[in-house]
């Protein structure tokens, strides 16, 4: 019973039930902890039932007696074959409460198993760790930093700290992309002097802070790509490079439109067509795209009249560039010369620009002119070779003609026969054409076909890829889940507490099913030890019947015969008559013994249902539901 | 534990017994940890006899995997299962990943203060000591009679070494009330965040 009880207990706790640390048993169970059991099990077991129900008793008799009712109720309801009633719970037995019990927790869900099927998430486990390092360092006592050991320190000691700064640092890209061709001076850089990465920074401190976020940088950017390339790369069906490639002119494109539009020149302001075409080199110096023509050369109007219009740029610049310098020797003149010299040269320069940009404007249209009138007198020009071709061609049909003249008719019956030859000929050709057309038209269809075919397939390759891709992920998901899983589960295991181990149970099942199997044996040699003694006992009785039988029947012969004899015969009746009492009362004695044990047995019985207390229970019950009562009725009669 | 291209390239020439033989590797190994511990910067780390014959450029990348490597793996604070399948991810062979484990192990203490010397940490308090005081009145009125509390707190800062400082405040009672409200409130949820 010992160990049904300890198995009991440990469920009941796992509940949630808080059975004190003095309770061994369930002999020790007061009403209070059987409820508290019961509504416990019961909410777990199934909460909508157990939820209208509380698990401390309340102190009025009648409201007890209630709480008792709706529990056995309950229990009924769970399928509780056993005899239940508000007793069981108010004026508790040993044995109705543990079979109660078995019940209760045989019926508890076994979801704490399915529960550890889910591994615990990232946080969680960081979680726990956190807790583990807590706990470890809460139970470290505190120590003045003096009396600190160096075991200590590093808990207890706050340490230098430096705050996470990183800055950039210069790797050396090795084996990069093949098609990305390293300059020479590069490599020459890396090679040479290039610190290595520890003895780059100003700071030594923030190295491991630097690398990390390197590291951080590079994995986000790879999963980025990734997640961009399985999304709408594969579809575009594109080499990863050449991906890359379109985009990043797309981008360039993109850039270069809303730059154009936001810096749009206006006609009248010349310092805006200045920063615009600023501008504009500038994209083209830092985009270095390969083509940085192909931007320009799409032909807007505003390219044009910009090529038109800043052709002199370099050399304004490089005036600007001269002017500069010949400023910078008289430096260390005095300040207000230099204010006048420069005020002066400012003038001299603005004057210049606004007769530099009048010329310009001039220089424009005059070039505008000339190429309107040069397209003109080019069409002219067109036209009229165009004319001049035609005339030739007449003069020389003309002249044949005219050559032809003389012999009219011989020539006439030439060109004739020309003119039917030709007229063959033609036939033949299309007649060989079409020869050669059916073929061509049917392997053009064909290929037509089989290209189609391709495609077909290459689309069906595709999604089979991204299947593929995406099993592959899932595939690697459910690895590290599993990983961590068992991982999970083996610290969990580990931290399991050995005490309540399977094997000693096991080991406990196995020895009380020898013990029963060893009691089984006993009894059955019992029985056929009892069945030979009862045979015994028969065959005995019968052999004393017919003795007796023999020995009355001659005695009585001679009985007739011998006074003597007769006296006998007597005495063998008495004797026999006393003998037979004589097995009565030993028999009655032994059925009297059984009685006697099953009587003890009751009273054992009734002793373990504590019905003296229990019934000194229910008399102070009564008394209480009496004061109740009382009490309510002064209440009524106050009213 | 997830690595970087670059740094994966790199551990595999580190891999690599036609790049590295075992005594440059362990060397290589052991400059790694060491320049990531020691207090300044040292830019003659990789000048070492034993790699003359690497190239350099090789070298500094392989420099640069070894030392993010063995940040990542104090970070994560990685066990010896989780470092020998990523190093077995990148070609290390069993005697390589074993050497690399047991410098790791000489060096991950070290390397864990490295880290956890990132961040700030406010000042501990050490010890404290308070005196009562008892106003009766003051320049405005006649009849104060309160009493305040000196607290003087002995705190140890971690941004100068440990150094110790104190810090001083008066309160009236009910503000001390509520910093020993505060403060059991504090120990308080220090305790269940250990029972999760």
């Amino acid at each position: 019973m010992e160990e049904v009880d300890k198995i009991l207990i440990h469920s009941l706790k796992q509940t949630g039930t808080n059975v004190g640390k003095d309770v061994q048993s369930v002999k020790h169970f007061t009403s209070e902890l059987i409820v508290e059991a019961v509504v416990r099990c019961l909410r777990v077991i199934d909460s909508a039932l157990g939820s209208g129900l509380s698990p401390s008793l309340p102190p009025g008799m009648s409201a007890r007696f209630r709480v008792g009712m709706s529990l056995a109720q309950a229990c009924q309801d769970l399928g509780y074959k056993g005899e239940i009633g508000y007793q069981t719970f108010l004026y508790s037995n040993e044995p109705e409460i543990r079979s109660l019990l078995m019940f209760l927790v045989e019926k508890l869900p076994k979801e704490s198993a399915e529960a550890l099927d889910q591994p615990a998430g990232k946080s969680a486990l960081l979680q726990k760790s956190i807790a583990a390092q807590i706990k470890a360092q809460l139970a470290m006592p505190w120590l003045p930093p003096s009396c600190r050991l160096p075991m200590l320190c590093k808990t207890q000691n706050p340490g230098p700290s430096y705050s996470f700064q990183c800055q950039n640092l210069s790797l050396p890209h090795f084996r990069n992309v093949p098609g990305n061709k390293q300059l020479k001076e590069e490599k020459d850089y890396h090679r040479d002097f290039l610190l290595p990465v520890t003895a780059q920074l100003s700071r030594h401190a923030s190295v491991p802070a630097s690398l990390m976020e390197h590291h951080a940088a590079e994995l986000s950017a790879t999963h980025e790509w990734e997640n961009e390339w399985n999304s709408q790369g594969l579809l575009s069906r594109l080499t990863p490079e050449e991906y890359r490639s379109r985009k990043r002119a797309r981008l360039q494109k993109r850039i270069d439109e809303q730059l154009r539009t936001a810096t749009q020149p206006r006609p009248d302001s010349l310092s805006a067509h200045r920063s615009g075409s600023d501008l504009t080199e500038l994209l083209q110096f830092f985009g270095g795209s390969p083509l940085p023509g192909d931007i320009l050369t799409k032909g807007t109007r505003f390219t044009h009249t910009e090529k038109f219009t800043f052709t002199q740029e370099p050399e304004r610049s490089a005036q600007q560039m001269a002017a500069a310098a010949s400023s910078l020797p008289s430096s260390h003149q005095s300040e207000e010369d230099l204010q006048t010299q420069q005020q002066e040269e400012l003038a001299a320069l603005q004057q210049k620009l606004q007769q530099l940009c009048l010329s310009l404007e001039e220089v424009g249209g005059d070039i505008r002119q000339l190429t309107v009138s040069k397209q003109q007198v080019s069409d002219e020009l067109k036209q009229k070779e165009l004319s001049n071709a035609e005339k030739e061609d007449s003069v020389l049909v003309k002249k044949r003609t005219i050559d032809l003249l003389p012999d009219a008719e011989n020539n006439l019956a030439k060109l004739q026969a020309l003119v039917e030859g030709s007229a063959k000929r033609v036939v033949n050709l299309a007649a060989q054409w079409e020869n050669h057309r059916a073929p061509l038209i049917d392997e053009h269809r064909r290929l037509k076909e089989l290209c189609s075919n391709r495609e077909m397939e290459s689309s069906r390759k595709l999604t089979e890829i991204k299947e593929l891709h995406d099993k592959i992920r899932q595939s690697a998901e459910e690895a590290k889940k599993k990983d961590g899983l068992y991982k999970q589960l083996i610290t969990e295991f580990e931290n399991l507490p050995k005490d309540v181990s399977r094997s000693a149970y096991t080991a406990r099942i196995l020895e009380i099913v020898g013990n029963i199997r060893k009691q089984k044996e006993e009894i059955t040699k019992i029985l056929s030890d009892t069945k030979e003694l009862q045979k015994e006992i028969n065959s005995l009785t019968g052999k004393l019947d017919r003795t007796f039988a023999v020995t009355d029947e001659l005695v009585f012969k001679d009985a007739k015969k011998d006074e003597s004899v007769r006296k006998s015969y007597k005495y063998l009746a008495a004797l026999h008559e006393n003998c037979t009492q004589l097995i009565q009362t030993i028999e009655d004695t032994g059925t009297i013994m059984r009685e006697i044990r099953d009587l003890e047995e009751q009273i054992e019985t009734e002793n373990g249902k504590k019905t003296v207390s229990n019934l000194e229970k229910i008399l102070e019950d009564y008394k209480a539901i009496r004061q109740e009562n009382s009490a309510l009725a002064a209440k009524i009669r106050d009213a | 534990m997830e690595l970087s291209e670059s740094v994966q390239n790199g551990l595999q020439s580190l891999a690599d017994p036609v790049i590295f033989d075992l005594k440059t590797f362990s060397v290589l190994i052991d400059v790694a940890f060491r320049s990531l511990l020691s207090a300044h910067a040292d830019s003659s780390v990789l000048d070492q006899t034993e790699f003359k014959r690497v190239d350099q450029t090789l070298l500094k990348h392989c420099h640069t995997a070894a030392t993010t490597f063995i940040l990542e793996g104090v970070k994560q604070n990685a066990d010896k299962s989780t470092i020998s399948s990523c190093l077995e991810d990148v070609r290390f062979d069993a005697e390589r990943t074993e050497l690399f484990y047991a410098t790791y192990q000489k060096y991950k203490s070290d390397v864990e203060t490295l880290l956890s010397s990132i961040g700030r940490c406010p000042p501990h308090i050490n010890d404290l000591s308070w005196r009562l005081e008892y106003r009766i009145k003051n320049g405005h009125v006649h009849k104060v009679n309160e009493p305040s509390y000196l607290i003087s707190l002995n705190v140890e800062k971690a941004s100068n070494g440990g150094s110790l400082e104190d810090v001083n405040f008066s309160c009236t009672m009910e503000q001390l009330q509520d910093l020993v409200g505060k403060m059991k409130d504090a120990a308080k949820s220090l305790e269940k965040a250990t029972q999760l």
